[in-house]
């Protein structure tokens, strides 16, 4: 039941991202983008981590793509802008570069099948729980935790010093 | 006391931080003259007062001293650390350089007193004492050497200080390319220490000198003694220090007469245990400071400029310094280096007093409209200014006195030594040679007393020769005038430092002879004995004493002539019938044995030749070609480049890409 | 109280931080920006002070359960960080009051950016590092797009951002596939892994890569002329040293603690890494007329020397990458001040060297102060970036690297070159039409002699820093933590 589960979500999760990129309309991107997301809350699930997957429904799935489809309709791109237009020398070594990076990829993780320990039982039902993730925020990732805050405002206050229309200050 | 070595040499330093910064950032600062002077005066001053107490706190036989300031670089087997060495060599170096240099600064802040750049003078002449004091008090060679390229850069920094003169910034370049040539001597000796003995601190060289074998103690001493003849004056590398005298009078005393030209000597005494080690090179010391001594004297003769003759005369004295290097009288060779630096010092100030006088005429004649010009330096102007300049003439006198060995003055003393030492050589190997070197010595020491008395009478005797011989300058006799106090005063200091200076070496003999006692009034002698290899005096009482009066008949009999053929104006009749009477000789002395011309010919010719006729053909075809070709396939790449650096960021990532595959290659296979 | 403890040994970061948010609130009140400008100061240079503390001072250790580190190469991080920050406040200042560009946001940001370097430096679990990276580099994106009115600026922060991005994904891919490796996100549990298998090697060149885009070594470079140019020169002061002197110095404390295993292929990575580095750095500089993206070229060449240091591997290595950073900061900082100087009293188009021309003698303290920097660029005695140099290539000859560090001395010499051309112009050219040059406030040209003079410090007397680093590495200084 589980291989199942996980050969499903990998395949419309792959195949999404795809489509994501390779789709010639934007709006169509972010719906399957949408789609890719919720896959990935998929991933959340299998690995017992229910919080997140919720909070990837949530904050991705949600808010953020929400914004994106705004965002794109506001701009009203054009429909027709083609990806792929046609297969110029570029792009050609793009993809073959994409290639031989997936290609390395692949020989990493491939060796790699099989080593992973096998984690089943209580423990593992319990690390997902908000409980669980709470504990281990404010106590071993605390340092983290706090600067990312920062983070957050920094993003916050480097968004609005770049959208805003005053210019210099100049007091003395 | 000795553990503040380290202020003597700072406190320079600090001079040349204050006026050079404040010259450079402060138009008002500039014009504060008299702050500037006295700043840097008394920033060798205040040196000199504690090199002053270090040397009465220490002893004949105190140990030397080495404060350890800190490591500089450090890495692997080599380190380079900042120590400074107090021992009884260094001390009296030191001594001289502050003591005369403190002298000199309050004599330039009368005569530069006019100058446009007074701080930025003042700021190199500190930078340069500080570099010298690095020389003379560094404990090992790479701070030896800082210091050596120091005084090297100030040097040229101060002969071409009017830069606006081609003339004298061409005199600056040459002493520079000069120096260079030894310094990279000096620099393969060093290469040549650090491999044998794998540090280059002095302790650890003199200490570990059977690590050397033959052949390298005989290059090492070798290529050294190449340096010193750079920076030294000799043959064949002097011909820098005549050309040096473009610089202002002061720069002459201190740099090219009392201190930098002499850490040559100071290095071959520093390493004088080693060089007793190798006859050879001995030989080869003594061979060129002999023929350096008797080359410049014979030109010295022939100069009309008062600057060029004290110039040669520099040259000579220095390779009389190295004659007795050469010999083995190490201590004789310090001896003259202190008594040369009092009256070579006191003689350049003194012409430079005459110069600023003569200047001063002209300068009224101007003022007055007359539109004369002449040669301030030409001393076939001058004559009979002793009753315009009494203190200038007195002191000059008695310095002339004490270099031409005239008994109780000083170099008197300094110069029987060396006489003594090279006759002592003569008893053992390479006697012929050393024999002769000594008869060399003594005509050059007639030559030296002749021509330094030709050059004061001519200058102070007499009559004032100018509105005679130069139109419109009648009457300018009433603009002649003595120098201010400023410049009076070290004078008469320098002076008298001349006369009395030689009783630090009084000869042992000149007691021991009558009284058969076996008392040492040798100061200087016992002072150095410990840090110098000196030969034995094997010569017996009556050679001794032999040799002295001969020293003193040269001297004197050259005096007598020399008055007999200069004084009441009879100078130039004289110089016509020395002509007359040596013919091409004398041609070949006034044309300074064409060795400028030599150099011409075969070195600065044949090299613009080869560069027009070989390289500007190999330049054009080959190299331009190559240039060419290189330019091209850089500018292929730049423009692969450019395609490369479009400003598209999707190119920056597939550049990315490719790195992230190199990196992964890298690590995974 | 142990979080009270671990806070005071993170007082810089956290002082700091709370001085960010202060200066954030004030803007939002309308507060004059010379007050916004000051309070910054006032903050930073309280931090200042707690850094220096910290650095002579502090016990090595770890705080926040493993997740960072105090003490040794962390606070010698923090200190140059602060201290970077410290001059690049004001010079900043007077800079876009000048390009009349002072918004009163760019105070936090760039406090905020600074306590993502302060958090990148002290780093002892990737998790830390990630953070820490991303801070700074989100409050780098905004900083280089603030000169909004000219094409460049806005395009070269979009590029940064853009590539950023990218990078970011190959450091999270490298961390999940360390983690799937090891176990953990700890430098020093990662450290004790031994097994080798293929997803260990795809972590470590996963986080290599991205470091080498943080440091802007080639090929990962490219973005760094184009955001150079186009920032606010201070800015692009502040960004070539405070934060490559944050990502080196997480990058050696993860190669010291984490990767011991993997040394040996990392020093021939980083060997071939660093000679592109330096050749295409010091080569293509060369034939720039913009002073300024000169620098940007010179910056990556000196990434090169640095990589040369991190390639030996040795403690000696460490050591005087470490040196080499101090060195760097403050000549870089310095040579970019007065750049921005000269620019202030023009516009960006003066940045071309022709218009130097003459400029030594107009102002000539800051003539002296460029020429300065520019020697100790060029790594010309008795200036700190000779010792710099002297120390890494030291490091490389001692670990046997001979012919990385042959070239690297063929690059450095051929550097001299550029370096010295902008001094030929400064003092050797006449300028073609009359330039007249403001006097630089006190302020600002007295920071400028303060960083010249340690240079000139630094490169008479480095023995006393030089210890103090080499203490760091010479067993107890890095005592790994279980």
């Amino acid at each position: 039941m589980e291989t199942f589960f996980f050969v499903f979500i990998s395949t419309l999760a792959i195949g999404t991202a795809l489509a994501m990129v390779i789709s010639k309309n934007t709006v169509n991107s972010a719906l399957f983008m949408v789609l890719h997301m919720l896959s990935v809350a998929g991933f959340y699930t299998l690995l017992n981590a229910q919080f997140l997957a919720v909070i990837q429904i949530l904050v991705y799935a949600g808010a953020i793509m929400v914004l994106f489809l705004f965002v794109i309709m506001l701009l009203n791109l054009d429909e027709d802008e083609k990806v792929v237009s046609k297969i110029d020398f570029k792009q050609l070594i793009s993809f073959t570069l994409a290639l031989v990076v997936l290609a390395q990829l692949l020989y990493i993780t491939g060796n790699y099948a099989g080593v992973l320990p096998e984690l089943t039982g209580e423990p593992i039902a319990a690390v997902g729980t908000v409980e669980a993730i709470g504990d281990e925020l404010f106590t071993t990732f605390l340092l983290p935790f706090e600067v990312t805050a920062i983070l957050l405002t920094a993003a916050v206050v480097g968004a609005m010093l770049l959208a805003q229309k005053t210019s210099n200050v100049i007091d003395e | 006391m000795a553990e503040y070595v380290w202020l003597i040499v700072l406190i320079p330093l600090i001079g040349f931080l204050i006026n050079g910064i404040g010259g450079l950032s402060s138009e008002a600062y500039r014009k504060q003259k008299t702050l500037i002077g006295t700043i840097a005066t008394i920033s060798v001053f205040i040196p000199f007062l504690i090199a002053l107490q270090i040397f009465f706190g220490m002893g004949a036989d105190s140990e030397p001293y080495v404060a350890r300031l800190f490591t500089w670089i450090e890495a692997g087997s080599f380190s380079s650390e900042v120590a400074y060495r107090v021992d009884q060599l260094s001390i009296i170096m030191a001594l001289v350089v502050t003591g005369v240099g403190a002298l000199i600064h309050l004599y330039s802040m009368g005569y530069m007193k006019d100058d446009e750049g007074y701080w930025k003078f003042f700021a190199y002449l500190n930078l340069f004492i500080f570099a010298m004091l690095n020389l003379v008090l560094g404990n090992n060679l790479i701070l030896l050497f800082l210091g050596w390229e120091g005084v090297g850069v100030c040097s040229y920094l101060l002969i071409g200080y009017w830069y606006g003169d081609m003339a004298k910034s061409d005199a600056a370049k040459k002493a520079f390319v000069f120096n260079r040539v030894g310094d990279f001597a000096f620099l393969v000796a060093m290469f040549l220490v650090f491999r044998a003995v794998g540090s280059l601190d002095f302790d650890i060289i003199l200490n570990n000198l059977s690590a050397f074998t033959p052949e390298i103690t005989f290059w090492v001493a070798v290529l050294m003694f190449i340096g010193a003849t750079g920076k030294s004056a000799q043959i064949p590398l002097f011909v820098w220090l005549p050309d040096a005298m473009a610089g202002p009078t002061p720069v002459s005393a201190l740099i090219h007469a009392a201190t930098m030209v002499t850490s040559g000597i100071y290095l071959i005494s520093r390493f004088s245990s080693m060089y007793v080690l190798t006859p050879e090179a001995m030989l080869i010391v003594a061979i060129i400071g002999g023929l350096t001594a008797i080359v410049a004297a014979t030109i010295a003769i022939t100069q009309y400029d008062i600057k060029k003759v004290l110039a040669y005369s520099t040259v000579s004295q220095l390779g009389f310094m190295f004659l007795a290097l050469g010999s083995g009288g190490f201590i004789a060779a310090m001896f003259h280096v202190v008594t040369h630096a009092f009256f070579k010092a006191c003689l350049f100030l003194g012409s430079g007093s005459v110069i600023h006088a003569m200047h001063h005429v002209e300068h009224e004649l101007e003022h007055e409209g007359k539109d004369v010009h002449f040669d301030p330096q030409d001393m076939r102007y001058m004559g009979g200014l002793k009753k315009y300049m009494p203190s200038t003439y007195w002191t000059f006198l008695l310095s002339t006195f004490a270099i031409a060995g005239i008994p109780v003055f000083s170099g008197f003393f300094s110069k029987d030594e060396i006489l003594a030492f090279v006759f002592n050589a003569g008893m053992g190997e390479y006697s012929y040679i050393y024999f002769a070197l000594w008869g060399m010595a003594v005509l050059t020491a007639f030559l030296t007393a002749y021509y330094m008395f030709r050059l004061t009478l001519t200058t102070f005797h007499g009559t004032f020769k100018l509105p005679s011989k130069v139109k419109g300058a009648e009457d300018s006799e009433k603009y002649l005038h003595e120098s201010p106090s400023t410049m009076t005063i070290p004078l008469w200091i320098l002076g008298g430092l001349a006369v009395i200076g030689g009783f630090m070496g009084v000869p042992d003999f000149f007691v021991t002879t009558f009284t058969s006692s076996d008392i040492k009034i040798n100061w200087l002698h016992a002072w150095l004995d410990g840090v110098t290899s000196d030969s034995a005096l094997v010569l017996s009482y009556g050679t001794k004493w032999i040799l002295v009066a001969i020293a003193i008949l040269i001297a004197v009999f050259a005096t007598v002539l020399a008055y007999r053929n200069y004084d009441n104006d009879k100078g130039e009749a004289s110089d016509a019938a020395l002509e007359k009477r040596f013919g091409s000789l004398y041609q070949v002395w006034s044309d300074k044995y064409k060795i400028d011309e030599i150099y011409d010919a075969s070195i600065i010719q044949p090299t613009f030749k080869l560069s027009d006729r070989v390289l500007a053909v190999f330049d054009m075809k080959i190299v331009d070609g190559f240039v060419n070709a290189v330019g091209g396939t850089v500018r292929f790449f730049g423009s692969l480049l450019r395609f490369v650096q479009t400003g598209v960021v999707q190119t920056y990532a597939l550049v990315f890409i490719i790195g992230v595959i190199l990196v992964l290659s890298l690590i995974i296979f | 109280m142990e979080i009270l403890n671990d806070l005071l040994n993170y007082l810089p970061a956290a002082i700091v931080a709370v001085g960010g948010l202060v200066v954030m609130m004030m803007d939002g009140y309308k507060a004059k920006s010379r007050l916004i400008y000051q309070t910054t100061m006032f903050f930073l240079a309280g931090a200042l002070v707690i850094a220096t503390y910290d650095l002579l001072y502090q016990e090595v250790g770890t705080l926040f359960s493993d997740m960072a580190a105090s003490g040794s190469t962390a606070a010698f991080g923090t200190f140059i960080v602060v201290f970077g920050t410290f001059f690049t406040v004001i010079l900043t200042h007077d800079y876009l009051i000048g390009v009349k560009h002072n918004y009163p946001q760019v105070y936090p940001l760039l406090m905020f950016c600074t306590v993502g370097m302060i958090v990148l430096a002290t780093a002892n679990d990737l998790v830390t590092v990630f953070i820490g990276l991303e801070t700074m580099s989100i409050s780098l994106y905004a900083l280089a797009g603030i000169i909004r009115d000219k094409q460049l600026g806005v395009e070269s922060a979009l590029k940064y951002f853009i590539l950023g991005a990218f990078s970011t994904g190959f450091f999270l891919y490298g961390i999940a596939l360390l983690y799937g490796a090891t176990g953990s996100t700890n430098l020093s549990e990662i450290g004790a892994y031994t097994d080798g298998s293929m997803i260990y090697w795809g972590g470590v060149s996963m986080l290599l890569v991205a470091f080498f885009f943080k440091i802007s070594a080639v090929p990962f470079h490219m973005w760094t002329p184009d955001v150079y140019t186009g920032s606010p020169t201070t800015i692009t002061a502040y960004m070539s040293t405070a934060s490559k002197t944050a990502a080196i110095v997480a990058l050696v404390l993860i190669l010291e603690r984490a990767l011991p295993y993997a040394a040996d292929q990392i020093t021939s990575t980083m060997a071939i890494i660093a000679i592109m580095t330096m050749v295409l750095g010091n080569t293509v500089a060369m034939v720039q007329d913009n002073v300024k993206r000169m620098l940007a070229y010179s910056s990556i060449a000196h990434v090169g020397y640095l990589l040369v240091g991190l390639a030996a591997g040795t403690d000696l290595g460490f050591t005087a990458v470490l040196y080499y950073l101090l060195a760097y900061s403050l000549m870089n900082i310095g040579a970019f001040g007065v750049v921005a100087y000269y620019e202030k009293n023009h516009d960006v188009h003066f940045n071309n060297i022709e218009s130097y021309a003459g400029l030594g003698y107009k102002q000539p303290l800051m003539g002296i102060l460029l020429s300065v920097f520019l020697l100790s660029l060029a790594g010309i005695p008795p200036l700190a970036g000779f010792i710099g140099k002297y120390l890494v290539f030291a490091a490389a000859v001692e670990a046997g690297l001979i012919n990385l560090v042959i070239i690297g001395v063929l690059a450095s010499a051929a550097s001299a070159y550029f370096y010295l051309r902008v001094m030929v112009y400064l003092y050797f050219k006449e300028s073609k039409e009359p330039v007249k040059l403001m006097k630089p406030l006190r302020v600002y040209s007295f920071s400028l002699v303060v960083l010249a003079v340690l240079t000139l410090y630094f490169g008479i007397l480095p023995a006393g820093i030089t210890e103090l680093i080499a203490s760091y590495f010479s067993g107890n200084g890095l005592a790994i933590v279980p």
